[in-house]
């Protein structure tokens, strides 16, 4: 079974889920309530058949919570403890909003969400500038993937120990080709008639499902709740 | 210059120089966690590394917009990070402000870049302000979230009432002197290459 979720659903959810990493859990039931909501996206990973990914961000995830949960307290000094306590909670905080954007990065081609975003009356500008973000982070990963091999392989990795020449090294070039890329981008944008005055029509027809008012339903289920438990 | 409007290249642009800068300040970012005088230093190093990629942008920005969509964008980037719903709109004014500096000079004009830079680089800044009004609870909710008491003394120590002014006036200078070396730096690389 393919399960195929409206972008605007993921989108949804993306808001919910920050909205709730930005409030931090004070009870053990909002923490219960926290971790079931993480638990929804990876759920959507293994559905969507990234296995790898989903197993990884759910070792980390769950590796980050035990140890913190194990270690916690107000008086934690020493530097590795506040260090491997900081690190962990900072995980525990804010990968649940980067799972599920990866998620909704990693699932949604950019065409449905163009016509996501379309649908939901947003202005061009941000549409498209959006959408380039979304595609682009993979992209500056990768270009900064070969220079970096290419460094190792002339040896001039740390640029003689200088920071501001480890940093330029490394900035340059991937600026280089992200300029190139986006001159091609552009170019093939215009093609497709992006830009053009006439309103612009896609293949892909958009509705809502049943799992999609499900998903909905539940999220803002889980928001109600949070607020709920949390402030009263 | 005749008012023109914002065409689909151009939004292009302003999504790749996001996603360049968002890369920038995420991988300086992580040094945070090490100590919390870093997240204060952070005024320092953004505006200056980030300077370089900022520096080309300005230098492809004709039209009025292009930085306002940027700061929306950052707005937004932030948020879903989980960055707080107080910073979000500062930086949207921030990117505004900028602008119409920019705007003042033409898009061209160096002095008003350097000072449209300066502003810009104050949506830094607005990452403090939840540390700053909130800060009782901003400090309860990170104890909660299981920071130990020492990180959160010395982060309050750096960032609070009394120095958050210093804070936007370094953020602010070096800013300025960031736009000066990305300037060079454009010069010495993007100009001889013909791509700025």
């Amino acid at each position: 079974m393919k399960l195929k979720l409206d972008p605007r659903t993921k989108l949804y959810m993306i808001l919910v889920v920050s909205s709730i990493v930005m409030m931090s859990a004070t009870s053990l039931f909002l923490w219960v309530v926290r971790i079931i909501i993480t638990m929804v996206p990876i759920g959507l990973l293994i559905l969507e058949k990234h296995y790898a990914l989903a197993l990884r961000f759910l070792i980390f995830y769950v590796s980050a919570l035990v140890l913190m949960f194990a270690f916690i307290s107000e008086n934690s000094t020493g530097f590795l403890t506040a260090f491997l306590l900081g690190y962990c909670s900072i995980v525990v905080q804010f990968m649940p909003a980067m799972i599920t954007a990866w998620y909704v990065v990693r699932t949604t081609r950019i065409d449905e969400f163009v016509s996501a975003m379309q649908k939901m009356h947003m202005p061009d500008g941000i549409t498209i500038s959006l959408a380039v973000v979304m595609r682009f982070f993979p992209t500056i990963k990768e270009e900064y993937g070969s220079i970096r091999d290419a460094m190792k392989m002339r040896g001039v990795m740390f640029g003689g120990g200088n920071v501001a020449r480890m940093v330029e090294f490394r900035m340059i070039p991937v600026l280089f080709s992200c300029v190139n890329i986006g001159n091609e981008l552009s170019a093939a944008a215009i093609t497709r008639g992006l830009g053009g005055k006439v309103k612009r029509t896609s293949v892909e027809e958009l509705g809502l499902s049943l799992t999609d008012v499900v998903l909905i339903t539940l999220f803002s289920a889980t928001m109600i709740i949070f607020v709920v438990f949390k402030y009263l | 210059m005749e008012k023109k409007k914002l065409q689909a290249k151009d939004f292009i642009t302003v999504g790749i120089f996001t996603a360049i800068l968002f890369v920038v300040e995420f991988g300086f970012g992580m040094l945070g966690f090490i100590h919390p005088f870093v997240v204060a230093s952070y005024v320092i190093l953004i505006p200056l590394v980030g300077s370089i990629p900022m520096m080309l942008f300005y230098s492809k920005v004709e039209k009025f917009g292009m930085i306002t969509i940027m700061s929306i964008l950052l707005a937004i980037i932030m948020f879903v990070g989980g960055m707080g719903y107080l910073g979000a709109p500062l930086i949207i004014v921030s990117g505004i402000i900028a602008d119409l500096i920019a705007r003042a000079g033409g898009y061209k004009s160096f002095k008003t870049i350097i000072i449209s830079y300066g502003i810009f680089c104050l949506w830094v800044c607005a990452n403090y302000f939840p540390v700053v009004i909130t800060a009782d609870a901003y400090r309860q909710s990170l104890m909660d979230g299981g920071f130990s008491a020492e990180y959160c003394d010395n982060l309050f120590a750096a960032v609070n009432v009394h120095t958050i002014a210093i804070l936007v006036v370094v953020c602010f200078a070096f800013g300025c002197i960031g736009a000066l070396l990305g300037r060079l730096v454009v010069k010495k690389h993007f100009v001889k290459a013909g791509i700025a």
